[in-house]
């Protein structure tokens, strides 16, 4: 890996991840959306907005980052297999268990003032769909059908973005697998794991969502793909007409369009499609921008708290979200205001965080990071 | 409020002698044309929502307060057919009995879906029997079958199933005729031919008179045992039995105490009244307030609460105006207001003056052997109320309005007064009490007046001469004390210290005098117009008429005053003349704005500041406040107001009288004003392009979708408040496409036409008199689907087409520019590779040639013979580059046109016989410039070798299309060579081009046997 495509990864790493406070920060009636949801509310420039970045221009980050995970992670196969998975364990377990435990304080903490509480009660955060009080649901849960905090911290964490780290983890245990296919019958292998990925086919903790990026990331490590250079037969124009023309296209069908099967196969093939061009004209056509950030002193400062941005933003969004409804609520187009403000109020709270942690707490925040950020 | 509160009922009076009493009932039948099916109502329910269904002799309908709606069902068919009883199921559905054909099913005014119940008996039943169903207190439907038992509703199994739920013998359980649930015990009271039975739901047990462990005294009691159709248990705890004793044959009503031991015949008092033929008790009724009514077979009873007895209502075979007609009355039913809704086979009835929420009493009096005017009320001090008239005199009321006697006549008139005179006193028309001594002047005609101490029961008898013998119209008492008389003669005569004396002489007739709060007396006259008078001087103040200019009255005769504000006087004269007095300024409220009638006769205000108006028809009020009137009529309980136009009172716990011909009217203003809000609007009919659409499943869903063609809609709403239905105000707005709230018009419709696409929140509320909304704002969220080329996704895919159209363009154009620079690059290689060299070599040749000239003529030939051949090829060169440039020589024929001259050109020089065949389906074949050069070339090549090398004595040319493909052929009859061990250019520049055209060339040679070059390629 030459030095240009390793500052590539580490700026798309970080731009992923901090656009991820966008994503997770929408405030649409829809509070999960997949990629076939259609929006039942009246289509303003606010909620359209909301929609296409949230789940149309900006859906091609976790595939580019399941990419470079499968890209750096097959560069590393040459160690051994138990050895590759108890490094993985450290820098994707810990942190999972470390970063749920956050979130579960941030919300438990604010639970215990009344204007944050109804915050965070507003905000819909659980996963399970219990919001009550952490004190009433208690550590094992009191009821039936209603597990407590210690399932809540190991398997359905109110930070629900670590499912990442989570699959990653499921992916590189499965490493040997992924490579046989991709070794022995690579476009079989990927034409099977694209189904998948089409199809958002899922089974437990195997998330079908990133099957064919991880495995995409292999092979084009294995096949020695030049990924940093642009492609002959690359046209950027035309890279980013698809991927703004679908992501619009989309995301207009998502509010006009009927109710139905077929309008939700329709919104599948154009997120497919928005996801492929976006990946392409983002990943080739920005070279330009890569170079001058990463010639940036303070912006490589910034990457190197990627991860605790992603760590800490959820919660922390939606509460900072739910909040500034209540106090801002009497600005015109204040959900547009929130929208742009409370991302920029995240990242700047898990960058000081993370900034002071590394200073002060360095085991900590390398326990915390699995390594990473120094 | 308390006595006439409790009073619910039309009362009926009579002053002189025969009279009817009854509720002022609101007939609905199918002559109306709101669409009841039939006049046989068999029974009535009201929804969650409010709509009122009704079961006819037509089928099943529901009525909202303007229409009635006979539905289709979808699912098994539903038959029109008597419908006998609706009772509420669970999921909101109706559980429907036709009892004619005894069929039974659940409704569901959602889907409108009817799915009948099958009855799935043990035994035989009898094609005679009778269905009775009844619902339970925990939900459970039962059907009893008379001659049979009783079946459960199994929902599972959608039947009616005999699971012997009630544990009673089969003689007993045969003949059950009705049940009760005592929610309070636990217990079921079944009501069988045989006698009562309790059931325990908690031990299944089930008790009667045979078996009777508590020892329930109603069970002891075997008086009631016989044939009892009916128990209920009212929320007194008294127990209401109807049976039939067979030594009666009729049916009986006991009422039994709470104890259920002692016949409680004070509470039954009066129900023996009624007709004296055959009647059929068949149900007690129990209202949300209370009230007891008993109907059946010829009978309707309603217990009067005030009077502690049963009133029987009879049927008035004439329907007059107040009263009811039937021969059964099936049903009764109180809704959410209160209202009393009847089912009998004469039509639906409702009445509003039922519970407590607001009475009237309507009196009318008998006309048929003289008029009855009530010419002025006046209410004493305890209580009674005095009623001047017309030749009846003056007659009393008690507070109940029972008539009793009074001790006004009990002092005759002067036994020097005429016969005539003496006629006077019966002739009375004013009323008014002394507030100091309480004593009662009383107006009578030929200028008599009467002087009643109440406390001696005394009479005085004036004639004063100031009257000149004119009848007094108006008698009224300022604050002073002294006693002010108008007169039909026009004279205002005052009475003080014991003494007449003329204030004024207006020569019309004085119809009202009104000191208003400052003390100002007002006079309304006949044709005269209104008078303002120092009331202490009796100087002519203000006057008002009908005359010119812009303060002038509706009309010049007035019949009322009263004082709404310090500034504003009321006068009743054609419309509402409102008067400012300090500016002298007069407003109009006449008809066109809202009045009933341009014919206001009499005028009251009450202690809220409303004014009460009689108008010609009927009464109504005026708010002040928001300047509106509001009409009472039949379904607020008023019946007779248009005939009450010559008298009002206002007595001092704040009712209003008002009197007139043969009938008057007394309410507590208090009662229309309704302090609670009304119901949400319900929206009724949906309708599209006049279509209706069942808005009940509609407003199941969160938004109406509708396509772009059905763009205009009709929206039908109403509280559904059947009491304050014509005194609500709807306002109702379109959100995206109306800016403000818009008051409907009384049709509580409202109608959109060509909606653009988009989404839209019809929202309505509605406020009653008192100003007080609805809780809810009512929302029906409706979106028109845009047509497809104007959605935002297909101006998106729109543009989207055109950016790629446009790349596709952007690159066709650089496509062609690359393609023009590389024939530029092409034409210059191939000049500089064939024609540079040979230049060249010519240039190096002519130099040697020159200098070789005069030295050696021989090798200079030579030269010069060299540069003819290089000039010769060069030439055949420039010939073979500008032949392939040239646009004209695309087409295949062309090319193969010059293959042959080339192949006959060469092969002729060396005496070769040449074969040449083509077919002219290639004609069509198109190649480009390069691929045309290559197959040139390659053919040129091969024909050359063949006329150099082969020593042939013949050439084969084909060139053939094969399956899409051209195959080019050159064979000799020549030496052959041996293909392997061939060397050399040609056969390489051979084998370049032809990979360059995408085919393949194969060279097949043997020494002695010749050879054949074949080339094939692709083409299309």
């Amino acid at each position: 890996m030459n030095r240009f495509l390793s500052q590539k990864f580490r700026f798309y790493s970080f731009v992923c991840i901090a656009l991820l406070t966008l994503v997770h920060g929408y405030n649409l009636k829809n509070g999960y959306l997949q990629a076939f949801s259609m929006v039942d509310e009246p289509l303003t420039f606010t909620t359209f907005i909301e929609f296409l970045l949230a789940n149309g221009l900006l859906r091609f980050r976790m595939p580019l980052l399941f990419i470079i995970s499968g890209y750096i992670f097959s560069m590393q196969d040459k160690k051994p297999y138990p050895v590759m998975i108890k490094k993985r364990f450290t820098t994707l377990m810990i942190p999972f268990f470390i970063w749920s435990a956050v979130g579960l304080a941030i919300t438990y903490l604010l639970q215990q003032f009344p204007v944050t509480a109804q915050a965070v009660k507003d905000s819909l955060m659980d996963q399970l769909g219990d919001n009550r009080p952490y004190e009433e649901i208690g550590w094992i849960g009191h009821e039936k059908d209603k597990p407590g905090i210690l399932f809540r911290w190991l398997v359905a964490p109110t930070s629900f973005q670590l499912w990442f780290i989570r699959s990653l983890f499921i992916y590189n245990i499965l490493y040997p697998v992924f490579k046989w296919g991709i070794t022995k019958f690579p476009y079989i292998w990927l034409g099977l794991m694209f189904l998948i990925w089409i199809t958002q086919f899922n089974y437990y903790f195997v998330e079908g969502n990133g099957l064919l990026f991880f495995s995409l990331g292999i092979w084009l490590q294995k096949s020695n793909y030049p990924i940093d250079k642009k492609p002959e037969w690359f046209s950027s124009y035309l890279a980013w007409v698809c991927f703004i023309g679908f992501g619009v296209i989309k995301s207009f069908m998502a509010f006009e369009l009927e109710y139905s099967l077929l309008s939700q196969q329709i919104l599948l093939l154009l997120y497919g499609a928005t996801v492929i061009s976006g990946l392409l004209a983002v990943w080739f056509s920005l070279d330009d921008v890569v170079r001058w950030c990463m010639q940036r002193k303070w912006f490589v400062w910034l990457t190197a708290f990627s991860f605790v941005i992603y760590g800490m933003h959820v919660p922390l969004i939606e509460y900072i979200t739910m909040l500034l409804y209540r106090y801002m609520n009497h600005f015109p187009n204040y959900r547009l205001m929130v929208y742009v403000l409370a991302p920029v109020l995240v990242i700047c709270i898990c960058v000081i965080t993370g900034a002071l942690l590394r200073q002060l707490l360095p085991k900590v925040y390398r326990l915390a990071t699995g390594g990473r950020g120094f | 409020m308390d006595r006439l509160l409790l009073i619910l009922l039309l009362l009926f009076y009579s002053i002189n002698t025969d009279a009817q009493r009854g509720f002022a009932f609101n007939r609905i039948s199918t002559e109306d044309g709101i669409g009841l099916a039939s006049n046989d109502v068999h029974c009535i329910y009201q929804d969650k929502k409010g709509f009122i269904w009704v079961g006819t002799a037509n089928g099943l309908q529901r009525f909202d307060g303007s229409k009635f709606i006979h539905f289709s069902a979808n699912g098994d068919p539903m038959p029109h057919t008597t419908v006998t009883q609706i009772i509420p199921a669970d999921s909101n559905r109706l559980f429907l009995s036709l009892g004619n054909i005894h069929e039974f099913g659940l409704f569901d005014p959602v889907s409108f879906l009817y799915k009948k119940i099958p009855l799935q008996p043990k035994k035989e039943i009898s094609p005679r029997a009778n269905y009775s169903a009844w619902k339970d207190a925990s939900g459970d439907i039962y059907l009893s079958v008379f001659k049979y038992g009783v079946m459960r509703y199994d929902k599972k199994q959608g039947a009616f199933v005999d699971d012997e739920h009630f544990n009673l013998p089969a003689s007993w359980i045969s003949s059950v005729r009705s049940f009760f649930d005592d929610t309070k015990k636990n217990q079921t009271w079944i009501a069988t031919d045989s006698g009562l039975c309790i059931y325990n739901k908690a031990t299944r047990q089930t008790w009667s008179r045979i078996f009777n462990p508590g020892k329930n005294p109603v069970l002891q009691n075997e008086s009631i045992q016989e044939g009892v159709v009916k128990l209920f248990i009212d929320k007194k705890g008294r127990t209401w039995i109807i049976n039939w004793p067979k030594a009666m044959h009729k049916s009986q009503l006991v009422c039994l105490d709470s104890t259920g031991t002692n016949s409680n015949t004070q509470d039954t008092a009066g129900i023996s009244e009624g007709p004296a033929g055959y009647i059929e008790h068949k149900d007690i009724f129990e209202t949300k307030t209370g009230g007891i009514w008993i109907n059946g077979g010829g009978i309707l009873y309603n217990y009067d609460l005030e009077q502690k007895r049963f009133n029987y209502i009879g049927s008035d075979a004439d329907v007059t105006q107040i009263g009811i007609t039937y021969e059964t009355v099936y049903q009764v039913m109180d809704d959410k207001d209160g209202s009393i809704w009847i089912a009998t086979n004469r039509g639906l009835y409702f009445t509003s003056a039922v519970t407590g929420t607001f009475s009237v009493i309507n009196i009318l009096f008998d006309n048929k052997k003289n008029p009855t005017e009530i010419t002025d009320i006046l209410e004493l001090d305890n209580g009674d109320y005095w009623l001047t008239s017309w030749s009846y005199g003056v007659k009393s009321l008690d507070k109940y309005l029972r008539k009793i006697d009074n001790s006004i006549y009990n002092t005759p008139p002067p036994k020097s007064w005429t016969s005539e005179q003496k006629g006077n006193i019966k002739l009375t028309w004013a009323l008014c009490q002394q507030k100091k001594d309480g004593k009662v002047w009383v107006g009578c005609n030929g200028g008599v007046l009467m002087l009643h101490d109440p406390k001696q029961q005394t009479t005085q008898y004036f004639m004063p001469p100031e009257f000149m013998g004119s009848t007094t119209r108006y008698i009224t008492e300022d604050a002073m004390g002294a006693v002010w008389f108008g007169t039909q003669g026009g004279k205002i005569i005052k009475y003080e210290k014991e003494k007449f004396s003329e204030v004024q002489h207006f020569n019309t007739v004085v119809h009202k005098l009104f000191f208003d709060s400052r003390g100002m007396l007002w006079v309304a006259t006949y044709e005269s117009g209104l008078y303002a008078l120092d009331a202490s001087t009796g100087k002519m103040l203000q006057h008002f008429t009908a005359g010119e200019g812009p303060n002038k009255l509706f009309t010049n005769s007035g019949s009322d005053i009263e004082q709404l504000n310090d500034s504003i006087i009321v006068l009743a004269a054609g419309s509402l003349n409102f008067i400012n007095k300090y500016t002298g300024t007069v407003r109009l409220l006449t008809y066109e704005e809202g009045l009933p009638s341009n014919s206001v006769l009499r005028l009251r205000t009450d202690g809220n500041g409303y004014l009460w108006i009689i108008t010609s028809n009927g009464l109504c009020r005026y708010n002040p406040s928001n300047n509106r009137i509001t009409s009472y009529g039949r379904r607020d309980g008023i019946v007779l107001a248009e005939k009450t136009n010559m008298a009002d009172f206002q007595c001092r716990e704040g009712y209003l009288i008002f009197g007139g011909s043969n009938a008057m009217i007394m309410f507590h203003p208090s009662a229309f004003s309704n302090t609670k809000p009304p119901p949400d609007v319900t929206i009724t009919d949906f309708k599209i392009f006049n279509q209706y659409y069942p808005v009940d499943s509609m407003m199941m869903q969160d938004k109406i979708k509708l396509k772009n063609d059905q763009n205009s809609v009709s929206i039908y709403f109403a509280s559904l408040s059947f009491m304050q239905r014509d005194k609500l105000t709807y306002y109702y707005k379109m959100e995206g496409l109306d800016e403000d709230w818009i008051k409907a018009d009384k049709s509580m419709s409202v109608n959109y036409s060509q909606m653009p696409a988009g989404n839209y929140v019809f929202k309505v509320y509605c406020e009653n008199l008192e100003g007080i909304r609805s809780p809810n704002v009512t929302q029906l969220h409706i979106y028109i689907k845009p047509p497809f080329w104007r959605t935002w996704w297909f101006l998106s895919v729109s543009l989207f087409v055109i950016a790629l159209i446009i790349y596709v363009v952007h690159r066709l154009r650089v496509n062609k520019l690359l393609a023009v620079e590389k024939l530029r690059n092409h034409v210059a290689r191939d000049l500089h590779d064939d024609m540079g060299s040979t230049l060249s070599t010519i240039n190096i040749l002519s130099s040697m040639a020159k200098s070789k000239m005069n030295s050696d003529s021989i090798k200079a030939g030579e030269y010069i013979s060299k540069i003819t051949d290089n000039s010769q090829r060069m030439m055949e060169a420039m010939d073979d580059i500008v032949w392939s440039i040239k646009p004209s020589n695309d087409s295949m024929q062309k090319i193969i046109a010059r293959m042959r001259e080339f192949a006959t050109n060469v092969l002729e020089a060396k005496d070769i016989e040449l074969d040449f065949s083509t077919d002219e389906s290639l004609y069509d074949v198109k190649l480009n410039m390069q691929a045309r050069r290559d197959l040139f070339l390659i053919f040129k090549e091969a024909v050359n070798n063949a006329a150099k090398y082969s020593k042939a004595s013949k050439v084969e040319i084909k060139i053939l299309p094969e399956n899409k493909k051209l195959v080019l052929s050159v064979k000799d009859n020549g030496i052959g060579f041996d293909v392997n061990n061939a060397d050399g250019n040609g056969l390489c520049n051979m084998q370049k081009r032809a990979d360059n055209l995408l085919g393949k060339i194969s060279i097949r040679s043997y020494e002695g046997e010749g050879a054949e070059v074949k080339l094939v390629i692709p083409v299309s």
